[in-house]
């Protein structure tokens, strides 16, 4: 299978200048890779460094040393140099991220949310608009709600809209955290088959699940963060 | 192996629209900002914040042909050849700020002109650019003034009739309703109330992305730069101290003061 992912030799600190410059070492010296089709789940303690991890994968974070290469357009780039724009495309086009929160912009409707990543890579108006609302049906989001802007929405569907952007187009690689943690057991399953499906179109997966039938109704293969703990 | 990539080879623009090297201005003894360099793309929106005083003002004057830099250059590509836009003539300069850039004024009143009409503010922009058929640019100043949600009825209202909020959707579509390459926004919600510059920013945030509009803004707003912008400069001092994708340097910062900013504020 494709290698979508390859870290080698990551390292994070955060140094707070502000708080005395004290140093907080999270993990040294991770390596490990994801192939297309793969669903890898990170395990350990809370505190470990899994979501910060994971947001060094999306470029959000940079790590202190080490690189990521990310297989976007057929060839290997390693995020953690690489400019701004590119990052960006490689967003666009390669590399999702699903969390539990959604970012609202005041006054854009739950469906022009979801529709937003089709219209971005391409598809027609028209195209964008049917899948978005069969993503919204499928989340059992309440049509009443589409036109709406999702400010005043509940905890559990704002993270439905927000799950519902993330998968209308899977990306090749998907990095997920916690994205079924305030849901109800049946949308819960949705999630699941969502990522299953996902996957088996191969996509890579990258994902912390606090909730341990998630966990095992997803994972293929299981990383514990704690083995890069650094010997504090 | 080789990692890095050359942007061209993903397709993407293969030349910075502006390229700043070296720009400086001082005060006397004092710096105004101090060898600011960077690249701006086609379609990048890239945001400069700092507190008060920072230099990012200063900064956006020398980008914007306003205020010559001591040193640098400003190098623009908008048209067939690129252009070095203190090294030109003044009169080539104005007809570049002109057509090709627009400038958004934290004032509206510095932007607009307050005893023409709303639509005549928008259609002037149109004849400088040589539109003559008074038909066709009435139609277009009345397209733009809804694009910027201002009813059609108050095309001739005059802008000193307008609330805060109106007159600088109405300094924004007579800045882009001539189509200019690249726009310079200096705290565009600056001075309005929270409501309004939510919905001024979404119309921003729409109108920027429709356009693919390159865009430099200076803010001192942090959920602003987040909202708006792609990358980030964050300024200390006349100088740029840290700049990146603007969720890492929101996110992960790095510098001691722009972890100050960051945790300054109590959500961005």
């Amino acid at each position: 299978m494709t290698t979508m992912i390859q870290v080698e030799n990551v390292a994070k600190a955060f140094t707070l200048h502000n708080q005395g410059g004290v140093r907080l070492p999270v993990f040294d010296n991770v390596n490990f890779s994801v192939a297309a089709g793969e669903a890898l789940v990170l395990a350990g303690a809370s505190g470990a460094g899994k979501s910060s991890l994971l947001r060094i994968l999306y470029g959000n974070y940079r790590p202190t040393s080490g690189r990521i290469a990310v297989t976007h357009a057929g060839r290997p780039i390693d995020i953690v140099t690489a400019v701004p724009r590119t990052v960006l495309d490689i967003r666009r086009r390669t590399l999702g991220f699903v969390s539990q929160f959604l970012r609202v912009i005041p006054r854009v409707s739950a469906l022009d949310i979801v529709r937003d990543p089709l219209l971005a890579r391409g598809a027609s108006a028209e195209e964008a608009s049917a899948r978005a609302k069969a993503m919204l049906a499928r989340l059992n989001l309440p049509q009443r709600l589409w036109d709406l802007a999702p400010a005043t929405f509940s905890g559990g569907e704002q993270q439905r809209v927000n799950i519902a952007r993330s998968f209308v187009d899977p990306s090749p690689i998907m990095l997920i955290d916690e994205p079924t943690a305030s849901l109800d057991a049946g949308n819960r399953n949705v999630v699941v088959q969502l990522i299953a499906e996902a996957r088996e179109q191969g996509s890579a997966i990258v994902g912390i699940f606090h909730d341990e039938a998630v966990r095992e109704a997803v994972a293929t293969r299981y990383l514990d963060i704690t083995d890069f703990r650094k010997a504090a | 192996m080789n990692m890095q990539v050359n942007p061209q080879e993903l397709a993407l623009d293969p030349q910075p629209l502006l390229s700043v090297a070296g720009v400086s201005r001082f005060y006397g003894e004092r710096i105004g900002c101090a060898d600011v360099a960077f690249d701006l793309w086609p379609g990048e929106v890239l945001g400069i914040v700092g507190e008060s005083g920072s230099g990012k003002s200063t900064l956006l004057r020398c980008l914007a042909g306003i205020d010559k830099p001591d040193r640098g250059e400003v190098l623009f590509r908008g048209g067939a050849e690129p252009l070095d836009i203190y090294s030109v003539a003044e009169q080539e300069r104005r007809r570049l700020m002109r057509t090709a850039w627009g400038i958004v004024h934290q004032n509206p009143r510095d932007g607009l002109r307050m005893d023409v009409s709303a639509g005549g503010n928008v259609g002037e922009r149109l004849m400088d650019n040589g539109a003559r058929h008074y038909g066709k640019i009435r139609e277009t100043a009345l397209d733009w003034l809804q694009r910027v949600e201002i009813a059609a009825g108050r095309i001739d209202d005059r802008p000193r009739q307008f609330s805060g909020g109106m007159q600088q959707r109405l300094q924004i579509a007579r800045v882009l309703v001539s189509e200019p390459k690249l726009v310079f926004m200096d705290e565009p919600t600056g001075g309005l109330d929270v409501s309004v510059q939510a919905r001024l920013l979404d119309l921003l945030r729409v109108l920027v992305r429709d356009l693919g509009l390159a865009a430099i803004i200076v803010t001192h707003d942090l959920a602003v730069a987040r909202l708006l912008t792609d990358r980030l400069m964050v300024m200390k001092d006349g100088r740029v101290v840290e700049q990146g994708l603007t969720d890492q340097v929101l996110d992960d910062p790095h510098h001691a003061y722009t972890q100050l900013l960051t945790s300054a504020v109590l959500t961005v």
